[in-house]
């Protein structure tokens, strides 16, 4: 056990913890008005860190390899939940995206995410698939794409979208060819500018929502809406842009509490400009300083993996964290159009904050099981 | 357990994309770097955080007016001294920003030479409210007090000239009731993300046609974004979005008849409707006593509020569709065309019609008129004499002509509060547990007992009986003109029915009604003009305790007797009777539309 202790990548763990302790100060800001916080997220956010704090432990000192065998398992149960959310799920504007059990609410989609890299490294590392073949290839994104259509018919696109990156990443770190992921990333890059131009000369006959539709036409500038779609991004940019070197302090960020940032995504979705504006270029520096050193960790233990398996397992989670990380600042900062992607271990909700957890977790056994 | 050992020949892809994920992260790094650091040094001296003052520009209410294109509701810019209350935002607890919240307004007093009419409890109320919105400090204020906080008032933090439009009725206490009025929208405090994204409109329909379109005529509000710093100077403006006008609604309502109405009701409390009986337009709909619906934008004090709620005379009530009164003997043509419609030879059936009449153990004193037909019973009034033709034909086909003519039910005119009456059907007797008695019958015969009715009812049987038997729901709204366009749409004209009465039953009750005022001993004949043939009918309706002799009086009328282009029913509350109470009332009116008949060229 001493020796275990010896080999945690405390570094890692120091990290989570101060952002955890951020994540409670600032979403009791977010929730701050007429000198008290109102809606007591604080208190339940850090009920929540507990929970992730045993996951953590919990996925940490169990040796990941002993799960290897069950991985069909776990991605059968995540797409059966993927699949129960849209028929017996809360829905909210009209979209089935979660659970509800007596007053809790289960994103299953969080969950839906882990599954996937889990199934996809237990997968690639096993001896018997050969990533050169493009079956393999091919195999890999019909793994992601069925829980990305089910997600994407909640609908959260935003959400779905994340899983892109993790399958491209993953394979690329398994050892695919190059060629055929060159490929496919051309042709996206293609589809994405005949989308683009379909919104802008065929509106009409976009099949994409209206809200999507505004959300990406404001991004791209060409639709003015700054009292409506663009009220969100305008007024983040705005708190994050006042924030100054150092910021206007705790609990007086003037976007925030004064309510110009939308009182139901500030604690969430927009938590970082919460920080931005308050502690200015230091305070939101230092946010990224923190998950660069987590994600960093986690690739790093990703070199060091003793298998294929704790390998990806690791290099998934990691471009998991990044990606939910570099999007949502992108979006709070208007580097990139307003999607629901929430800021892993800051943002308010219980089941992200237990997912990126236990992900974590398992990034701290693929570690200690290291080869040096 | 298969599980392959690392593949080290792969590790540099995962350097490769350690270094990727670093790069990423410095682009947000540097992204940060200009949005705080850089664009913060833009404005130059100013080391002071800007803040965004977001004005609202409310949406234009669209106007309404008469048919000729009178302006009934209009449009009005008031200037008002607000303060931005994030930009005296205090840290700490909020009776902090309070304390500096008022020592603002001392000053701007001190500036403006206003009395200051915001107080703690009133910032507090606001703070808990209406955060998001504006603090207006002094509402209205005159231009010299503008041109001196333009002036002077520079350097005072938060403070802002705020220019709303308010609602104007140039003609309201004769337009009040059917107009309506507006108040001030507060935001939605239960769905507050909503009036962060979206500013509501300033103003909302609370009555009358200005709650009924209020969809309509609200203008969807625009707003303008100004980034600016603590002394209040401005760096520019970072939005702008042009409010939108809602539409226009265009009345059947004519202004002329509206003010004659009024004229003729000369202080009398109770209603007027005029009607054009070929197509059911409301030429006027006054109820009086009235009151003045400017008082009630953007919003009315408590003491007039209570003041008007608790006045016995009612002002807010609108008589002339929320008014529910016996029709009294203005219901005996109904009388008369049922019976007739059911048998042809009660037109000119006689019937001694003497002063004593028993109806079972009931003995009634009225008035004698001796033998009498259709035509003269109608003239004198004689309630004997539709007292017989009841019980003759029995309640039935009354009631069945009374509830086919459209009474006991709405006659959906647009606006508001419309009651819908009493018809003592089978159905009525049933829910309320009464039963028939022949005393019932006679009741019925002439408007008194169960019956009840609006003026607009009474205003839409006659226009029915002037057509000679077209049934029109009544409408007010003539046409409407949707925002950024020129030209109006006009509504439909809302046939509902042709009643089937005899031609020779309608021929014998307008006689019938003709004699009333223009024979010498008609029961109408206060209301007769030199020179116009029309016709009519009086009513005096008991109600309450017989010993107190309250009365209720009316009286109908439609003209030229020949071709009718008006329809009318005129009310009274507690007068003495239909003919000397409201006759007099009726012969202004008629003088006025026989005058304008006449001026207009509409008399063949």
């Amino acid at each position: 056990m001493s020796r275990s202790l010896l080999r945690f990548d405390w570094v890692m763990f120091s990290a989570i913890a101060v952002l955890l302790v951020l994540s409670g100060l600032f979403i009791y800001s977010a929730d701050y008005r007429n000198d008290h916080a109102v809606g007591g997220l604080m208190g339940r956010q850090l009920v929540w860190a507990l929970i992730g704090l045993g996951c953590y432990g919990a996925a940490a000192f169990l040796d990941y390899r002993k799960l290897n065998s069950s991985h069909w398992w776990i991605y059968l149960a995540g797409l059966i939940s993927l699949v129960l959310v849209l028929f017996i799920g809360m829905s909210v504007y009209g979209a089935h995206r979660w659970f509800s059990f007596g007053g809790i609410t289960v994103q299953p989609s969080e969950f839906a995410k882990l599954a996937v890299i889990f199934t996809l490294a237990a997968w690639l590392g096993d001896p018997a698939t050969d990533v050169e073949r493009f079956k393999t290839f091919v195999l890999a994104f019909v793994l992601a794409g069925v829980p990305f259509l089910l997600i994407a018919l909640e609908p959260d696109l935003g959400s779905a979208m994340v899983l892109l990156p993790i399958v491209i990443l993953l394979l690329f770190c398994a050892g695919v060819p190059l060629r055929p992921l060159l490929t496919l990333m051309g042709l996206g890059v293609v589809a994405l500018l005949i989308l683009i131009a379909w919104l802008l000369f065929f509106p009409e006959s976009c099949p994409l929502e209206d809200y999507q539709k505004s959300r990406i036409l404001v991004y791209l500038n060409i639709h003015q809406d700054p009292l409506g779609a663009g009220w969100n991004k305008l007024q983040s940019q705005i708190a994050v842009g006042s924030g100054g070197w150092f910021g206007k302090g705790y609990l007086k960020g003037t976007q925030n509490i004064l309510g110009f940032l939308p009182r139901t995504v500030a604690p969430t979705d927009f938590i970082y400009s919460v920080v931005s504006e308050e502690t200015g270029f230091a305070g939101s520096s230092l946010l990224l300083v923190l998950y660069t050193t987590v994600v960093m960790r986690c690739m790093h233990a990703a070199v060091l993996a003793r298998d294929t398996f704790g390998r990806l397992l690791a290099a998934g989670i990691g471009v998991l964290i990044f990606s939910h990380v570099f999007v949502n600042i992108a979006m709070t900062i208007g580097l990139m159009p307003i999607t629901g992607v929430p800021l892993p271990l800051m943002s308010y909700g219980g089941t992200f904050m237990v997912t990126i957890m236990t992900a974590l977790g398992l990034v701290q056994s693929v570690y200690l099981r290291r080869r040096i | 357990m298969r599980i392959r050992r690392t593949d080290r020949i792969f590790t540099p892809r995962i350097y490769l994309l350690m270094g990727g994920m670093v790069v990423a992260f410095l682009v947000l790094e540097v992204s940060l770097w200009r949005l705080q650091v850089a664009k913060v040094a833009q404005f130059e001296s100013k080391q002071q955080v800007q803040s965004l003052r977001r004005v609202r520009l409310p949406g234009i209410r669209g106007k309404i007016y008469d048919r000729n294109g009178l302006c009934l509701a209009d449009n009005r810019p008031v200037y008002s001294i607000a303060l931005f209350l994030e930009e005296v935002r205090r840290a700490g607890p909020w009776s902090r920003t309070i304390d500096h919240a008022m020592d603002v307004i001392g000053r701007v007093a001190k500036v403006t030479g206003l009395t200051p009419v915001m107080n703690r409890d009133g910032i507090w109320k606001h703070i808990r409210l209406r955060l998001p919105l504006p603090l207006v400090l002094w509402r209205d204020i005159g231009p010299q007090a503008m041109a001196r906080l333009s002036e002077q008032g520079h350097d005072i933090p938060g403070v802002d000239i705020y220019t709303e439009a308010t609602r104007v009725y140039p003609y309201s206490p004769y337009t009040s009731h059917l107009l309506g009025y507006v108040g001030r929208a507060d935001p939605d405090t239960m769905n507050e993300e909503k009036n962060y994204s979206f500013y509501l409109p300033e103003m909302a329909g609370r009555a009358g046609l200005e709650k009924v379109f209020d969809v309509f005529l609200r203008g969807e509000a625009g707003g303008r974004l100004m980034q600016i710093d603590v002394t209040g100077y401005r760096h520019g403006e970072l939005a702008h979005q042009a409010p939108k006008s809602g539409g226009d609604l265009r009345l059947t309502l004519d202004m002329e008849v509206q003010l004659l109405a009024h004229k003729a009701l000369g202080g009398h409390r109770g209603a007027v409707v005029v009607l054009d009986p070929n197509n059911g337009d409301v030429l006027a709909m006054l109820s009086a006593p009235g009151f003045d619906a400017n008082r009630f934008v953007p919003y009315i004090n408590t003491a007039d509020w209570d003041l008007l709620n608790k006045d016995p005379a009612k002002p807010l009530l609108n008589r002339a569709v929320a008014g529910v009164y016996p029709p009294g003997s203005t219901f005996k043509p109904l009388v008369g065309l049922a019976a007739a419609t059911l048998n042809p030879a009660a037109i000119h059936t006689v019937y001694d019609s003497p002063a004593v009449f028993q109806i079972g153990q009931r003995v009634v004193h009225t008035t004698g008129h001796g033998e009498v037909d259709m035509r003269e019973a109608l003239k004198f009034s004689a309630n004997v004499y539709f007292f017989k033709t009841a019980l003759a034909c029995g309640p039935d086909p009354i009631l069945q002509q009374t509830l086919s003519v459209g009474l006991g039910k709405k006659t959906d005119v647009e606006v508001d509060f419309e009651q819908s009456g009493i018809v003592p059907d089978k159905k009525w007797q049933k829910e309320n547990r009464v039963g028939w008695s022949d005393g019932d019958t006679c009741n019925l015969a002439i408007g008194q007992g169960y019956m009840a009715v609006t003026p607009i009812q009474m205003a839409m049987v006659t226009a029915t009986i002037a057509n000679g038997g077209y049934l029109y729901s009544p409408r007010v709204v003539q046409a409407h003109r949707l925002p950024g366009e020129t030209e109006y749409v006009d509504e439909l004209v809302r046939r509902v029915g042709k009643m089937n009465w005899s031609e020779a039953a309608v021929v014998a009750v307008r006689n019938g009604m003709h004699d009333v005022i223009m024979e010498k001993n008609g029961t109408g004949r206060r209301a007769a003009v030199e020179g116009l043939d029309f016709a009519g009918k009086t009513g005096t309706a008991e109600y309450g305790v017989k010993e107190e002799g309250a009365k209720h009086t009316w009286m109908i009328a439609f003209a030229p007797f020949d071709n009718p282009q008006y329809a009318v029913a005129i009310l009274v509350e507690d007068g003495d009777s239909g003919g000397a109470t409201v006759g007099p009332c009726m012969k202004v009116l008629m003088e006025g539309l026989y005058e304008k008949m006449k001026r207009e060229g509409r008399l063949t």
